[in-house]
């Protein structure tokens, strides 16, 4: 598959990892779909690749809401008549140990809230599957080559204090392999599927954290520098054209380690 | 050049060289971009444009899910199945400037 002369469609294409992707593929000369949560984000990613030249649409839309991705889907179907490359990129973050304990009795004082956990789940895997369902839909429906990209995280292997987090991206990972052997059994042999699982990335929640944070974080790096959202962007088009690449998670980490350990 | 106001939203669409742009006016006067470049080889670019704007910004009220394709309609008001007494939304396919004011 060539990235030039595609239709993409990016979730979470607004900002970070995602609108790395949307901007590395319009100048791939794909046509992009740019969808994301805030609609003055979702505004400036299109007014930047429009800027580029390229053939680009805007939606905002809430990827954990059915109704949502069925609109999305087909208002890049009805932008660029078809679909092929859909990065599902829309992911959230929060924080929060599953339990607290006063310090003085040692009793919980607090546990993780519902709200909490659910809200990540919803967005990072809810929304992911919905993507990928209606994507996937869409391309079979339509005859058309395709491939399947969710954002998964290395924190797949897990972390303390990103219960909900973690859970999410570990099912995420899972996906490919899930997928691509439904996809086996029903025939359908023109989707790829491929997760990309990023370790610590240049985006505005890590580049705005404290520096003294952010350089212990980077200790357990071993290239010692956060991965470019572009790198990222990089690998995802070279699993556009490597038709070999498929039904797996790629992990793009700089080797970033446990303390004293091994690579995650 | 053509304006068109739908959903309380004025949107713009005019031709360039590279196909059909959508534009939509801000509340501050801005001008955000709402798609560039499209429909460059199609006929009916424009009445695309417009369809596309109904897609991307839906007017109303939404019944949502599970089938959003329901084809049940009650006047001008499509209920969207199976449960018609679902307490969800509505969807409504007119334009706010569409319909007589309730008196």
């Amino acid at each position: 598959m060539e990235i030039k002369n595609s239709v993409a469609l990016v979730t979470g294409g607004s900002g970070g990892i995602g609108e790395a992707v949307a901007k590395f593929l319009a100048k791939g000369g794909a046509r992009v779909a740019v969808v994301g949560g805030s609609q003055m984000n979702v505004d400036r990613v299109v007014k930047d690749i429009r800027d580029m030249g390229g053939e680009v649409l805007g939606i905002q839309a809430d990827v954990t809401s059915e109704a949502d991705t069925a609109r999305f889907i087909q208002a890049t179907l009805e932008a660029f008549g078809k679909l092929n490359i859909v990065v599902a990129s829309a992911g959230i973050i929060h924080d929060g140990m599953l339990l607290t304990l006063d310090k003085e009795t040692g009793k919980v004082s607090r546990k993780m809230g519902l709200d909490k956990w659910q809200s990540v789940i919803d967005v990072n895997l809810t929304g992911t599957f919905l993507t990928l369902r209606d994507a996937a839909e869409a391309m079979v429906n339509g005859g058309w080559e395709g491939l399947l990209v969710p954002i998964a995280s290395v924190n797949k292997a897990g972390q303390v204090g990103q219960i909900n987090y973690s859970s999410s991206k570990v099912a995420v990972a899972l996906l490919p392999k899930i997928i691509i052997g439904e996809f086996l059994m029903r025939g359908i042999r023109n989707i790829r599927c491929v997760g990309i699982a990023p370790g610590y990335t240049a985006t505005r929640m890590l580049t705005e954290m404290k520096q003294d944070a952010l350089k212990a974080l980077l200790e357990n790096v071993h290239i010692g520098r956060l991965i470019e959202p572009d790198e990222i962007a990089t690998i995802i088009g070279h699993c556009v054209e490597n038709g070999a690449i498929n039904a797996t998670t790629i992990e793009i980490t700089g080797g970033l380690c446990y303390p004293s350990g091994v690579a995650k | 050049m053509k304006d068109i106001v739908y959903n309380d939203i004025t949107f713009v669409i005019e031709k360039n060289d590279g196909g059909w742009d959508i534009s939509r006016k801000l509340t501050n006067e801005a001008i955000a971009v709402v798609g560039a470049n499209l429909f460059a080889d199609l006929p009916d670019g424009e009445a695309r444009a417009q369809a596309l704007i109904r897609t991307i910004f839906p007017v109303g009220i939404k019944l949502v899910g599970p089938d959003v394709a329901h084809p049940n309609r009650v006047g001008e008001l499509r209920v969207v199945g199976p449960d018609v007494g679902h307490p969800n939304f509505v969807h409504w396919n007119e334009d706010s400037t569409s319909c007589s004011k309730l008196t």
